[in-house]
Order: structure tokens, then C-alpha cells, then sequence
């Protein structure tokens, strides 16, 4: 192909390039002007350093429990379904994968309302189980039903990655290796699982940042006892008015999930050598 | 294939029981005729019909469907453009910074890419000096930036798939570069760009954090409307909306997958190609359809008048009652022909938020263009002090622009009055509601001895800030989440004056608030409703009002004013809302007959019962409809011999008529329960109340030594602080952190004696060499894992570029290492490898 052409096609680029400049990088360099300024717009450490405060660290903390955990959990859930479902026949996952999606075309906010109505001590549980004649469960405004919410929401995120990769491998392989020998066992970890790699970084990608940013769900579910970092970003930018200390924690949260990013990536890249 | 095994349909089934099971639940909801999701009362169709007549919920509706029309079309225009740019891109650093640039709205946590953008269109419209740097453009530019990402992602790999040759067959065979590209290659692309338009559509149907921030005035897509219903409650329409939703997108999609299976099967070529045409023209309608609606939107000649007010705030036409922004819309244009004889189109913006504190940063942060907003008393004063609100006018000529103001009582003449430099007298706010915070319990749940007291009217603040009641009602209390009044209450509690009071005084207040904390259920504002209705806590604090409709609801609830003095003064704060203007608004006079409008009978009655609060008009509180609904009047009943009701034949009971043919009716027993709660027993005291509400006059200073901001930074530490809570969860946290290092660390360790073995090994190709993948297996189920990844590899290998180290090569001259950007992966001769 002539330069001169390759050169014309990547101009089609040039739209989204532009776009990205200005409505990604420039907003980016905003919030880190915030983040290094005063309300005067003086240079300054203060907002950064107010991160080190214990009641910040311990925000800082608690999201990334509560975000790791229900990573883990949609993981550990996700897993099995997707693979489930990749075994089935294509007309079937396309209608199971719809299903899967469908619930997130409902506004989130009412899905949380109704999690609410579900978990409270008063709410449709408990009165089943009270009515089975067992003992009700205290669910609501413990860190239980904050994880549950977001396991409940972003779901749908670990399935679709680990899906669309799972039902990428190629079943003669799957049938080879029981051929050989392989018990169900091995057939998953020695040859699903490693297949599987780039959809369980993507889900996990995909679950761990959403959730470690919420601020409704903490809210609704877990009675406003749980601060979060979603929450105490939203708290300044709405009720605070600190934009310079709102915009440092952002700044901050951004690191935070650059580094796990990286770190994931990394083991991911790398053949071994490097532990975690 | 092998058919599922039953324990894994069981889980599967299960799964998607729990992903259904709130849905199940908003679709039981939408259909009970009770307005609490605490209680239910029966089958009923009424959310369904008040969905139809709710036409700010419709609004709402059209403007997130137009906007995520609008933004997925767009993003899918540029993402295409973009992927067919970046497949095409020769230079390898300017992909990789592409690459990475656009994966930044993917990463980045949506409230940061929320405010990130907040942060530069505040900035920008500050800059070029525009009022309104905030509303739909910014809500559209925010969701084309965080779809694009979505959409090349999806798209590049099919141009990766492609093969290359493809569109250069298409040109040697005498296509232009454009038609290759339209008859070649966008038929291959095409699935990743309809993924790539539903994603992006679902996205942007369902964002709401990235939208609330970056919206402004006039603009309100479903889930801001949804989230701003946190003071008063989420209406059941919601559900119902939400049901219609869920079920009409069930069903296309069924339909879709079924219709595709017989197209493919059944389908003649022609009719396929019939099939592709009608969908073509079907999208191709739906966005000539927008384009032409937002053109016709903009082009009508009207005037707009853009309302911003609390969520569930006004009457709204549900269940048959007055709408009254309708009214004023047909009002206002009719009057405006008699007056000068000319046609105009009067549309009323109506949009809501959620907290005063909402509403400030939507101000502050360049928000303008609102014509009529409705604060509360001490953010009037905040919003005053910072030239965000100008004044209605002179108090001496007020009535000639908003005559409705003669009905206020005359103890609320001096609400909101403020002198100018001249020392002229100046009206900022009229009124709307007020009320007063007080205590609702569940009977239920309350010692009887604590009854007795609430009865005796002895019973004070320390019900919920009392460290013995505390023990006692331990988890069962529900706190303001609003910082004003729950310092406002601790500070009656202490006996402080909320007004004249001192750091010192406001630290205590906020040390009763730490203490409370770990006896609290929750810092709850709208859930108050549910909760209190479902017996799920026994006391709270709320807004009298509010009260009331959750008594209606739940018989066991009551209410009571704290009142340590015997009931002669009601410690307790009070709050007032009225409406303003703020300084940008481009049509005063249209906002002032507004408000005029709102206060008249018919409206402000209409208001008054729908929102539940006292009103400060003699009209309202004298109109005998209002009192009815109330319950001071009643009607007079036409009772049989045992004193039963009788029913006409719409089921209704029958009412005595006088001779007029007018119902008769009469002062309830009890005397309008509402109406003592509501007028008669702090009439008195009202204006002592006005005089000291929590947070008056701090920001300025008299005084006061402490500002509001002071006291935000106190509510700012009580939400953070760390409590016992979750304690569990770092354990458990850290148990699964370290099991997963654990399996990690040993993982590597194997794996790098294994490659150390097999490095050692290599003169002797025979011991097979273990790789990622593997461990001390045997060594045919290895190659099948390495047949496995080579497979896989191959797939990939459009994706990745290779890099083939010669050294390696040479050291074994039957395996060859290839390195990858993803893994190093070893390649064993052909003859090793079992052909799938």
C-alpha cells in the first residue's frame, strides 16, 4: 500500500484523536490542577497529604476491601456460568447472554431500591424465612448487603468477558484432552483456565473499578455507615464544596487503579520471574 | 457435544434467579396499590395510569432516549472512523497512544470522568463568560466521550479479523477506494459496529453518575429524576416504568433472536436482502426521526421557563389532581393573547434535585439559565449573600407584580425581607411551605413507659440522642443524612440556641453525634418513608409532613414535637422554602407571574396537599377542600340502622346533602389531627422559631463564630470516621489476599524451576518441555495444553505483533520460542503436535 494512502486512511482517526484530546486528557489535567492547588490557586501538598489522615486512609481502605471482595466474588460466581453457558448450543448463549444483560438495562438505582425492599429485617427475605419458621437474618446496613449490591450490578460485567472468551476455545481441544486423560478437573484448570486469562483480567477490570468508585450503593444498602471513596468524592463536589480536596482523591483513586492495572498486567505479561 | 450436567443447570438457574430477583420485586411493586414498599395493599393497575399522567417522568424519559440515541449514533460514527483510522495506522507509537488514550474512559472510575468533566466545562464556560456552561451539550459530549472507547474497541478487532486482502481484490477488480471500503469492508465490520451501538446505547440509557454531573439546567434524564426523589420518596411509577421497560425490551429481543434463526434458515437471498434494506431504513428512520425532533425542538419559537425544585414537590396531575405547571402553560398563554393580541408558546422546563446542597452546586459550579428555584431558608440566605439569587422587587410594590402575596400571613411578612445599600426593603423569597422537624415512632416497638411519657408531651430530644435511650432503641433509630438538621436537632437536644451558638457548642453537638453513631441504623433521608412504614426502625427524626404520610401507611406510627418545657416551646427546628430568582434568569417577569401563579387558590392548594407541608397562605389553610383533605372537616354520612355506612353505586358512601344540594360536613372528633399537628399548637411560637433556625445567619457572622463550610467540615468528619463497622471484612479480606499470594508464589516458583529444567535441557529434545501451563503431568495432556495455546496464539497473532529472538531459535533447532507481548510460549516441532 502507498504511504501516501495509509497516510489518508489515518485520518479517519484524526475525529476521535482530537475528541480524545480534548474531552479526556484536558479534563484530566484539570482534575490534577485542583488537586495541586488551593481555593486561591496556589501550588500546594495539603490536599494530597490530607489523604494520609486516618479517617481518609481508612475510606481509602475499606473501598478497596469492599471492592477486592466482590471482584473476588463475581469471580468465583461468574466463572462457572460462563463457562456454562459457552457450552451450550450458539442460539442458546445468545439468549442466555441477553438475559444476562438484560437486567442492566433497568435504571440501577431502582435494581438498588429494590435490594432494599429485599434485605431488610422487615423486607421479603426475612418475612419468607420467618414464615418457613427459621430465625431472620440482620442483611441490611452491613457490609454483607454494601458487597452484595455491587456483586448484584456489575456481574453481568465478569460473565460477558469470560463468555465471549470461553466460547472463543475451540471444543476439540476440550474433547483431546479428556481423550488423554484429563479428568473435568484438569481440563478446566489446564486448559480453560489458561485460555480463559485475557477474559478473567477484562472481568475483573471491568467489576474491581466500578465498584471501588460507588457512592450510591453504599448509601442505599449499607445505611450511610459505610463511607466510601465514591461517597466522599461525591460529598465534596455536592455538598462540601471542597473541589480542590474532591479532585486530590480522585487524583489519588486514578493512581490507585493505574498501579492495580499495572500490576495485573503485569503478571499477565509476564511468563513468570515476577511474583505479583 | 456432552449434555450439562444437572448440578450445573441447578447453579446456572440460580444465578439468574438472583440476577431476576429484583427485578421480580420492582415488577411486584408496580403493581400494589399502596405507595410504600413496606407495606402492600393489593393488585392494583393506578401506577400504570399516574405513569401516563406524570409529564415530567415522560420528559425525563424522552430526553435519556434522545440522548442516548444522539450519543450512541455519534460515538459509533466517530468509533468506526477511529478503529478504521487506528487498524490502518503505520506508525506503532501513535497506535500505542491512541490505544491508551482511548482505553482512559474504560479505566478511569466513572465518577472521576464525571467530574473531570464538570471540572473543564465550568472552567471553559467560565472563560467564554456563558451563564449556562452546564446542560445537554455537556451531558452529550460526556456520554459521546465514554461510549467511543466501547465502540472502537469492538469494531478494531473485526478490522484485524478482516482478511487484508480483501478490500485490495476489491480495488484490482475496479472498485474506488470508497467503494471498497462501503461494499468490501464495512459488510465485514458490521457486527462489531451494531455491538458496538447497543453497548453504547445501553451505556448511556443506564449512566447516571456521569450524567448528574455534568447536567445542568433544563436537562434531567430518568436517573437523575429517580435520584432527586430523596427527600420525599421514590414514586411506584418508577416501577411501573421501569416494568414497561424491561418488558418491551424482553420482548424485542426474543423476537430478534427468533426472527434471525428463521431468516437464515428460511430466507431467500432476496428476501434476505429485502430484510437488510427495511433494517436499514428502520435505523436510518430512527435517526433522521431525532435529528428531525431536536431540530423541530429548537426551531419552535417559545418561550422557556426553567423550573428547578425539590423532587415530588409540586402537584404533578397524578391520580387526578391539579398539574399545575400545565395550568400555568395554558394560563399564562391565554392571558398573554388577551393582553396584546399575539401567540406564544409557553413551555415550563421542570427539573429537581435532591438537597439544598445539590442545588448550590449546581449554581456555584455555572449551572445557570433557571428561572425559578426553591430553596430553604438558611441556603436562601447563603445563595443571597454570594449574588447567586436577585430580589423578586421592593416589598412596597411586590403585590403589583406577585398579588397573591396578600394572602400570606401576616407572621410571615418578614421572611426572606432584606434592606438594600439604600436601605430599601427587599423581598428575595416568596413562600412556599414550611414545617417542622419532629420525632416519629412505631408504637410497637416503644417501651410503654417511654409512650406514657411521649403522651404527656414530657418527652424531649433525648429519645434519640439520650445515651439510656440510645441502649435501649440500639439500632432501631434512623438519622437525618443531612448535615443541618441533625446538628440542628443535637443542638436542641444540648439546649443550645442553633443561632447565637459557639465552636464550642457546635463541637459538643458534633461529639453527641459521634457518640450516637454506633446506635444508629442508618443516616437515611427518602428510605424513611419504607422503612418507618415496614416497621423496619422504631424512631426517627424527620419533617412533620412526611410524617403524616407515613402514618397513613403504617396505624402503629405517631408523632410527636420534642418539648422539654411542657409544650409551651417547641424545641425543634423549623425550615422554610420558598421561591426565587436567581441572578442569571433571562425571564423575570414570565418567572415572577410564575410565582404568582403557584400561589394562587387553586394551585397552592393543589401543592399543599400533594407535598404535605404546612403553608403559610390564609387561602390554603382556610379553603374548606383543604381542610377536608386534611381531615379537620368531614363530611356528614348517611349511616343505616347499625351505624354502617351506606354505598351508592360507584361503591362510594352516601353524604347528606342540605337543601342546596350542597354535602354537609363537620369538625372532625379529634379536631383534624393533621391541623394540630400542622397550625394550631406552635402558631404561637412560630415566630420565636423563625427567629433561631439551625444554621441562620452564620455565613454572616453575627455572632456566630463558626460558617456553615465549618460546619460542613464537621459533617465531613462524622461520615468518614471510622467506626467498629466491617471490621469482618478486613479479615476476611486479607485471608483471601493471601491465599490468592500463596497460590501465586507457588505457581511461580514451579514454574520457574520448570523452566530452568527445561532450559537446561535443551540439547536433549525428549524430556518435553513444561511450560506455562502445566505441572508434573504427563506429557501427552502438555501438548495438547501446548497444541492449545499454539491454537490460540495463531487466533491471536493478527493482534500482536512478533518479535522471533534468533539466539533462541538457534538453541534448539526444532522448538523456537516465540515471544509475545502477552507470554512467552514455546512451540514444539509439527510432528509433536496432535492435530485437534
Amino acid at each position: 500500500m502507498n504511504k501516501k494512502g495509509t497516510l489518508l486512511r489515518q485520518a479517519a482517526a484524526y475525529p476521535h484523536i482530537v475528541w480524545s484530546l480534548l474531552f479526556i486528557i484536558a479534563p484530566l489535567i484539570f482534575v490534577a490542577y485542583y488537586a495541586f492547588t488551593d481555593k486561591e490557586g496556589n501550588f500546594t501538598f495539603d490536599n494530597i497529604s490530607a489523604m494520609a489522615e486516618p479517617s481518609y486512609l481508612e475510606v481509602f481502605l475499606r473501598s478497596l476491601c469492599f471492592a477486592f471482595l466482590a471482584t473476588v466474588i463475581c469471580l468465583v460466581i461468574a466463572y462457572p456460568v460462563a463457562y456454562f453457558i459457552s457450552k451450550t448450543s450458539p442460539k442458546m448463549q445468545k439468549i442466555l447472554i441477553m438475559l444476562v444483560t438484560l437486567p442492566q438495562w433497568l435504571n440501577f438505582l431502582i435494581r438498588t431500591y429494590s435490594w432494599m425492599a429485599l434485605l431488610e429485617d422487615t423486607g421479603i427475605i426475612n418475612s419468607l424465612l420467618v414464615s418457613i419458621g427459621l430465625d431472620p437474618i440482620h442483611m441490611i446496613n452491613t457490609p454483607f448487603a454494601v458487597i452484595l449490591g455491587m456483586v448484584y450490578n456489575f456481574l453481568p460485567y465478569m460473565i460477558i468477558p469470560l463468555h465471549s472468551v470461553m466460547a472463543k476455545i475451540d471444543v476439540r481441544l476440550l474433547e483431546a484432552a479428556s481423550d488423554l486423560g484429563c479428568n473435568q478437573f484438569q481440563v478446566m484448570t489446564r486448559v480453560v483456565l489458561p485460555l480463559s486469562k485475557s477474559g478473567i483480567i477484562s472481568g475483573i477490570t471491568m467489576v474491581f473499578v466500578p465498584s471501588i468508585s460507588t457512592f450510591y450503593i453504599s448509601q442505599k444498602l449499607g445505611g450511610g455507615n459505610f463511607d466510601l471513596i465514591g461517597d466522599t468524592i461525591e460529598r465534596q463536589f455536592q455538598t462540601a464544596y471542597n473541589y480542590n480536596l474532591g479532585a486530590a482523591m480522585s487524583f489519588v483513586l486514578m493512581i490507585l487503579i493505574i498501579i492495580s492495572m499495572a500490576v495485573m498486567n503485569k503478571y499477565s505479561d509476564d511468563d513468570g520471574g515476577v511474583i505479583v | 457435544m456432552k449434555k450439562s450436567s444437572i448440578p450445573s443447570i441447578i447453579y446456572t438457574v440460580l444465578i439468574f434467579a438472583f440476577l431476576y430477583l429484583p427485578i421480580g420485586v420492582l415488577i411486584l411493586y408496580s403493581f400494589n396499590s399502596s405507595d410504600s414498599t413496606g407495606v402492600m395493599e393489593g393488585f392494583s393497575f393506578k401506577w400504570y395510569k399516574e405513569l401516563f399522567t406524570d409529564s415530567a417522568t415522560l420528559t425525563a424519559l424522552r430526553n435519556t432516549l434522545v440522548l442516548a440515541i444522539l450519543s450512541s449514533v455519534i460515538s459509533t460514527i466517530i468509533g468506526t472512523a477511529a478503529a478504521y483510522g487506528i487498524s490502518k495506522m503505520s506508525n506503532k507509537h501513535l497506535k500505542n497512544a491512541t490505544m491508551s488514550v482511548t482505553q482512559i474512559p474504560m479505566i478511569n472510575p466513572e465518577i472521576v470522568t464525571g467530574i473531570s468533566m464538570m471540572l473543564l466545562f465550568v472552567f471553559v464556560g467560565g472563560m467564554i463568560g456563558s451563564s449556562t456552561s452546564l446542560g445537554f451539550g455537556t451531558v452529550l459530549i460526556a456520554h459521546i466521550t465514554f461510549n467511543l472507547p466501547y465502540v472502537i474497541l469492538l469494531v478494531l478487532p473485526k478490522f484485524k479479523e478482516m482478511d487484508k486482502n480483501l478490500p485490495e481484490a476489491a480495488r484490482d477488480l475496479g472498485c474506488t477506494p470508497f467503494q471498497s471500503f462501503f461494499k468490501v469492508e464495512l459488510p465485514a465490520i458490521m457486527p462489531g459496529i451494531v455491538a458496538g451501538f447497543i453497548m453504547a446505547f445501553t451505556l448511556s440509557l443506564d449512566d447516571f453518575v456521569i450524567s448528574y454531573f455534568t447536567t445542568g439546567s433544563g436537562f434531567e434524564t430518568l436517573p437523575i429524576r429517580i435520584y432527586s426523589m430523596t427527600k420525599k420518596r421514590v414514586t411506584p411509577d418508577m416501577y411501573a416504568l421501569s416494568t414497561l421497560i424491561f418488558v418491551t425490551i424482553l420482548v424485542l429481543l426474543l423476537l430478534s433472536n427468533l426472527s434471525n434463526d428463521k431468516n437464515k434458515k428460511e430466507m431467500s437471498k432476496r428476501a434476505k436482502k429485502v430484510a437488510k434494506i427495511a433494517g436499514g431504513t428502520a435505523f436510518g428512520g430512527i435517526i433522521i426521526a431525532t435529528i428531525v425532533l431536536i431540530c423541530v425542538s429548537a426551531g419552535t419559537r417559545s418561550v422557556t421557563l426553567n423550573v428547578y425544585n425539590w423532587g415530588e414537590y409540586i402537584s404533578d396531575g397524578g391520580e387526578g389532581s391539579y398539574n399545575v405547571n400545565a395550568e400555568f402553560e395554558k394560563w399564562y398563554e391565554e392571558d398573554y393573547y388577551e393582553r396584546t393580541g399575539e401567540k406564544i408558546d409557553v413551555r415550563i422546563n421542570y427539573t429537581t434535585y435532591a438537597s439544598n446542597e445539590d442545588l448550590y452546586a449546581k449554581l456555584k459550579s455555572g449551572a445557570g439559565g433557571y428561572d425559578v428555584i426553591i430553596p430553604s431558608d438558611y441556603m436562601l440566605e447563603k445563595l443571597k449573600i454570594e449574588g447567586l439569587i436577585q430580589p423578586l422587587g421592593s416589598v412596597s410594590t411586590i403585590k403589583e407584580a406577585i398579588p397573591n402575596l396578600e394572602y400570606l400571613n401576616p407572621q410571615f411578612e418578614e421572611m426572606f425581607v432584606y434592606p438594600n445599600e439604600k436601605g430599601e426593603l427587599e423581598l428575595y423569597g416568596a413562600m412556599y411551605t414550611y414545617g417542622v422537624v419532629g420525632i416519629v415512632y412505631n408504637a410497637d416497638k416503644l417501651a410503654p413507659e417511654d409512650l406514657e411519657k411521649i403522651e404527656k408531651g414530657e418527652m424531649g430530644w433525648e429519645l434519640i440522642y439520650g445515651q439510656e435511650y440510645m441502649e435501649k432503641y440500639k439500632g432501631q433509630i434512623l438519622q437525618f443524612n443531612n448535615s443541618r438538621d441533625a446538628f440542628g436537632t443535637a443542638m436542641y437536644h444540648l439546649g443550645y440556641n442553633v443561632n447565637t451558638a459557639t465552636v464550642d457548642q457546635w463541637e459538643e453537638a458534633y461529639r453527641l453525634l459521634q457518640s450516637q453513631k454506633p446506635y444508629v441504623q442508618g443516616y437515611v433521608m427518602d428510605e424513611i418513608y419504607n422503612k418507618m412504614e415496614g416497621g423496619e426502625a422504631a424512631i426517627a427524626a424527620y419533617y412533620a409532613g412526611d410524617c403524616l404520610a407515613m402514618m397513613e401507611n403504617n396505624e402503629s406510627l405517631g408523632f410527636f414535637y420534642p418539648s422539654k418545657n411542657n409544650g409551651t416551646l417547641f424545641e425543634t427546628n423549623i425550615f422554610a422554602d420558598a421561591m426565587c430568582i436567581p441572578t442569571g434568569s433571562q425571564n423575570k417577569e414570565l418567572a415572577l407571574s410564575y410565582i404568582n401563579f403557584m400561589l394562587s387558590e387553586d394551585a397552592a392548594v393543589a401543592n399543599a396537599e400533594y407535598i404535605y407541608y404546612s403553608s403559610p397562605y390564609d387561602h390554603v389553610k382556610e379553603n374548606l377542600d383543604y381542610q377536608l383533605y386534611m381531615g379537620l372537616y368531614d363530611y356528614v354520612y348517611v349511616l343505616d340502622e347499625n351505624g354502617e355506612y351506606i354505598l351508592d353505586e360507584n361503591g362510594e358512601p352516601l353524604i347528606v346533602l342540605d337543601e342546596n344540594g350542597d354535602p354537609v360536613y363537620e369538625l372532625t372528633e379529634d379536631g383534624g389531627d393533621y391541623a394540630v399537628i400542622y397550625y394550631s399548637d406552635f402558631e404561637s411560637s412560630l415566630k420565636i422559631m423563625f427567629d433561631s433556625y439551625a444554621y441562620k445567619d452564620l455565613d454572616t457572622a453575627q455572632g456566630a463564630n463558626i460558617t456553615t463550610s465549618g460546619l460542613n467540615d464537621y459533617w465531613e468528619s462524622l461520615k468518614v470516621d471510622s467506626t467498629s463497622f466491617g471490621s469482618s471484612v478486613y479479615i476476611v479480606c486479607a485471608v483471601i489476599l493471601a491465599v490468592i499470594i500463596v497460590i501465586f508464589v507457588v505457581y511461580f516458583v514451579r514454574k520457574r524451576r520448570q523452566r530452568r529444567y527445561y532450559w537446561n535441557n535443551t540439547s536433549d529434545p525428549k524430556p518435553l518441555p513444561q511450560v506455562s501451563v502445566g505441572a508434573d503431568s504427563d506429557p501427552l495432556s502438555e501438548t495438547i495444553t501446548l497444541a492449545a495455546i499454539r491454537a490460540q496464539e495463531k487466533k491471536q497473532d493478527a493482534n500482536k505483533e512478533e518479535h522471533i529472538k534468533p539466539d533462541e531459535v538457534k538453541k534448539g533447532p526444532q522448538i523456537k520460542t516465540i515471544r509475545t507481548d502477552k507470554r512467552t510460549t514455546v512451540i514444539l516441532p509439527a510432528d509433536k503436535i496432535i492435530k485437534g
